[in-house]
């Protein structure tokens, strides 16, 4: 409880127990925390963006056919603007090649994106994979 | 005769009292939703955010609206039904500002889809609805209440808090340099900035003498105030963040420690808010 006089206030000397039971949960949480972030601020090695990409599906669109993929960072350091480039191989030649850009793909952490085809995957080798990123 | 006249002049002065606590309302909504009205990732978000959670949003604003309707309203509301009238009038005013502010600037046009344009409105009256509300209490003079001793029990006190931390959130939370901050920094970085945070609210509060500041009786110790109201407000300040980064679907599939750092970086203006909410409020 707080009384105001004047504009000013000033905290209660007899607060209910209700008030110490919540600052306390609060301190625990509070503590609890810290002591999570300290321990992977020791403990996790800072390691790069290491990017993977999982196809998801390969739909018909009204336009050809849309392969939806998920890229995933392994690393603890956040990559931006990657370059992902979807390629269509047929008999070992490169018949169509379409890029796609993530602002960014946050460390430990998976994002979902889709790449458009005008050929049918199915029909020969299909590579997608990352090409690049910048550092945040 | 006399008492017509009277009786008149009565229903003239409320009519004008109306029309102003109208007007500062809708300057408060424009002072406090001016920034949002003005960024680029809420209007993206007006057409994009799931359309569950900007209900949610929509539908979690008015239980505020209306328990700070109680405690600040502007024709010193009593009762809860008064509360409620306020709120609903602080809404309206919200709503209507931001479609004016909104299509003066050429966000909205016709050819845009009834959801686009509902989404951009609906999701900009949270902010300017709390800035009606504001306005209307804090624009005015107070005549009377300067000297008046007044007590704030402990849960409003929490929820003024809250309130405070959710307006400051609703401003930083959209933007993509909240996001771009947490991917830049380490987990010692976060670490001071939850410290500073947690060391800035309770200064503010309570060491810097502003007007509206509290005081400790020299008697008291400082840990029991750091305990009883600096800590449960930066749980709840960090709560908040947690629900608008969630709201606008900041969260994706991160793992818990990049989640947690964002909420950190989050929870820095939003213990800043709660802080100010009860200097001002």
């Amino acid at each position: 409880m707080t009384k105001q006089k004047n504009r000013r206030q000033s905290e209660r000397q007899d607060p209910h127990w209700i008030e110490w039971l919540t600052g306390i949960v609060s301190a625990l949480l509070v503590l609890a925390m810290l002591g999570w972030l300290g321990w992977e601020a020791v403990m996790r090695p800072t390691t790069p963006p290491d990017l993977s990409i999982h196809v998801a599906s390969t739909e018909r669109s009204s336009g050809g056919y849309r392969v939806a993929f998920n890229i995933s960072n392994a690393g603890t350091t956040t990559a931006a603007a990657v370059t992902v480039i979807g390629r269509l191989i047929q008999d070992g030649r490169v018949i169509e090649e379409n890029p796609v850009f993530f602002d960014y793909v946050a460390a430990q952490s998976k994002t979902e994106g889709a790449i458009f085809f005008r050929n049918d995957p199915a029909a020969g080798e299909m590579s997608i994979q990352p090409a690049g990123y910048t550092s945040p | 005769m006399a008492d017509r006249t009277a009786s008149a002049e009565d229903d003239q002065s409320e009519f004008s009292r109306f029309i102003t606590g109208l007007g500062r309302g809708v300057a408060g909504a424009l002072f406090f939703a001016l920034p949002m009205l003005m960024t680029m990732e809420m209007w993206y978000l007006g057409f994009y955010m799931a359309r569950q959670r900007l209900l949610l949003l929509f539908i979690l604003n008015i239980p505020l609206l209306v328990v700070l309707a109680h405690r600040i309203g502007f024709e010193k509301t009593v009762s809860w039904r008064d509360a409620a009238r306020d709120a609903v009038v602080a809404y309206g005013i919200g709503i209507l500002t931001s479609a004016i502010v909104l299509a003066a600037l050429g966000l909205l046009r016709g050819d845009m889809s009834a959801s686009e344009l509902i989404g951009k409105i609906a999701l900009q009256s949270v902010p300017a609805s709390i800035g009606a509300m504001l306005g209307r209490s804090q624009l005015g003079d107070d005549e009377d209440d300067d000297t008046e001793e007044k007590a704030t029990p402990y849960h409003s006190e929490l929820f003024l808090m809250g309130t405070g931390a959710l307006f400051l959130s609703l401003n930083i939370a959209p933007t993509d340099e909240m996001m771009v901050l947490s991917y830049k920094m380490t987990i010692w970085h976060a670490l001071v900035v939850s410290l500073l945070s947690i060391a800035l609210m309770h200064g503010l509060v309570y060491a810097v003498s502003f007007v509206g500041g509290h005081e400790l009786s020299p008697e008291t110790p400082w840990w029991h105030a750091f305990v009883r109201f600096t800590l449960p407000g930066y749980i709840i300040a960090l709560a908040v963040s947690v629900l608008t980064l969630w709201i606008f679907e900041r969260l994706g599939d991160s793992s818990a420690i990049e989640i947690m750092v964002s909420v950190i970086v989050l929870g820095f203006p939003a213990a800043l808010g709660a802080a100010g909410a009860r200097l001002i409020l």
